[in-house]
Order: structure tokens, then C-alpha cells, then sequence
């Protein structure tokens, strides 16, 4: 028991271990809701909402479907499955902090970060800001993030998700090579 | 409900796998692209193997039937995953 209790809190689990975790939900995502796991999804579902209250007619497009049109759109903007999934996520990441005693809230504490950029917080924010906005634009492109689109296709044997693996990682790579300099 | 009930509960697994893998942390995202860390390949393609032994067993035994599989557009999710990349890398997230 107390084997069990030490293993649960420690900070970080082999990656293998989590990654059959992970595997294991995604399997279950398919036999219990017959979807696929995904992030980005939510996101843009939720945007939808809350730009078809605010701006009806600019987010009265393809992309969020027409009111009353045929076609289905390509996101439902309305609480989909994987909003729901997405409370799940943040409560899980919760648990986990708590569990490894590692919950706090931080503003810039990555000593890596840190070393490249410097102390300031304001900086990871930006850049923060800035990166979450090209993710967002780049999972919308693509049809998914690393979880819906990398993970959940990769299980299905999807060449799109192959594709977005080695797009993302070329890019990450080329972004990385530019941003740390001599310091790669 | 039920549905939501199980979303809620998967999606526990879900992100108490992610952050118990440390994919919530700066540095394990931004070295996994100067190749000092492979943690997130590790995480990500033994998660696909797990998956995907058991859903071509599922569907083997006839318990599952795929969902609508993500659409192949090539030149989409090459571009997609390009900027997908850049922010990845800016964000750290």
C-alpha cells in the first residue's frame, strides 16, 4: 500500500509508463464514446460560442456553420464531447500536481527558460500568448493538435498524422535552432 | 450524462498522464527539439503503439468499430504542422 501511495506521488513517472496511460484512455476513448482523444477541438468549439453571441455574422462562416445552412460545419460551436474532456484534463493535471506536492502557482520558474530569456515574466507571457495563438492557427490548418490529430491518428494508422509529425518537428527544430543561436 | 461522466473521467486519465510525463514543463518541450530530451517522443509514440495494438485487437474481436478517422489532406496537415511547430517551440506548451 505505502509502495503504491510513494509511487503515485512522485513528481515524474517513466515517460513509457505515462505513455501507456495515455494509450490505454485513448483505447477506452474508442470502446466506451467511440471518438478520439483531442484538445484543440474544444477550443475552437468554445470560440465558436462565445463569437456567435458576440459577432453572429463574421463567425457565420464554413468553418462554423451557417445558421440554417446544409452543410455540416467543419467545428460545432456548442459543448461538445471534448469540452467536457477538457474539464476532465485540467482536473486530472490537478490531481497529478497535487498528488507529486509540485501545485503552485508560477509565473516564470523555468530555470532553462530563464537562462535563454532572462528573469523577466512578462516575456514568457508574451511569447506564451503569442506561440499559443500559431499553435492554435496551425491546429486549425491541419485538423488537430498532438493529441487529436498526432496521437489519436497515429493509433488509427492515419498518414495525415504522420504528416503533422514531421511537419511540427521540422518547424520545432528550424524555431529552436533560430531562437537559442549558439546556445542550441 | 453518462457520456459525460466518462469524458470527465478520461480526461482525468488523460491529464494526470500528461503532467505525471512532465509535458507541462518548458524545458521537456524545448529540448525534445534540440535532442537532449526524447521524452515527448517516448510519451507520444508508446501511447500510439498501446492504442493502436488494441484497437486493431478490438476491432479484430469485433468490439469496436472506428470512429471517423481525421481527414488526409496533404498538403493541410503538412502546413498545419509547420506553424503547428513554430508556436510549439515559442510557447513551450
Amino acid at each position: 500500500m505505502n509502495q503504491i501511495k510513494s509511487f503515485i506521488s512522485k513528481e515524474s513517472w517513466s515517460p513509457y509508463l505515462a505513455g501507456i496511460v495515455l494509450g490505454t484512455v485513448g483505447l477506452l476513448t474508442v470502446l466506451l464514446a467511440n471518438t478520439l482523444l483531442g484538445a484543440s477541438g474544444a477550443f475552437e468549439s468554445i470560440a465558436g460560442l462565445i463569437g456567435k453571441k458576440i459577432a453572429p455574422s463574421v463567425f457565420s462562416n464554413v468553418y462554423w456553420g451557417v445558421e440554417g445552412g446544409r452543410a455540416m460545419p467543419v467545428i460545432r460551436p456548442e459543448i461538445t464531447w471534448s469540452v467536457i474532456l477538457l474539464v476532465g484534463v485540467f482536473i486530472g493535471g490537478t490531481l497529478a500536481a497535487l498528488s507529486s506536492r509540485t501545485f503552485k502557482f508560477r509565473f516564470n520558474d523555468d530555470t532553462q527558460w530563464k537562462r535563454i530569456f532572462g528573469p523577466q515574466p512578462w516575456k514568457r507571457w508574451v511569447l506564451g500568448f503569442l506561440g499559443a495563438i500559431i499553435v492554435a492557427y496551425g491546429a486549425g490548418i491541419a485538423g488537430g493538435c498532438t493529441s487529436g490529430l498526432a496521437i489519436s491518428g497515429g493509433m488509427l494508422f492515419v498518414p495525415a498524422a504522420f504528416l503533422f509529425m514531421a511537419g511540427f518537428m521540422v518547424s520545432g527544430i528550424i524555431t529552436i535552432l533560430i531562437v537559442y543561436g549558439r546556445r542550441y | 450524462m453518462t457520456t459525460f461522466i466518462i469524458a470527465v473521467v478520461l480526461g482525468i486519465g488523460f491529464g494526470f498522464s500528461l503532467n505525471k510525463a512532465g509535458l507541462t514543463k518548458y524545458h521537456k518541450i524545448a529540448n525534445q527539439f534540440r535532442f537532449t530530451d526524447m521524452t515527448i517522443l517516448k510519451y507520444m509514440m508508446t501511447a500510439i503503439c498501446v492504442a493502436m495494438t488494441g484497437l486493431y485487437i478490438f476491432r479484430g474481436l469485433g468490439w469496436v468499430t472506428f470512429p471517423t478517422v481525421p481527414a488526409t489532406y496533404i498538403l493541410g496537415n503538412l502546413i498545419g504542422g509547420l506553424i503547428f511547430g513554430v508556436g510549439m517551440a515559442l510557447a513551450g506548451y
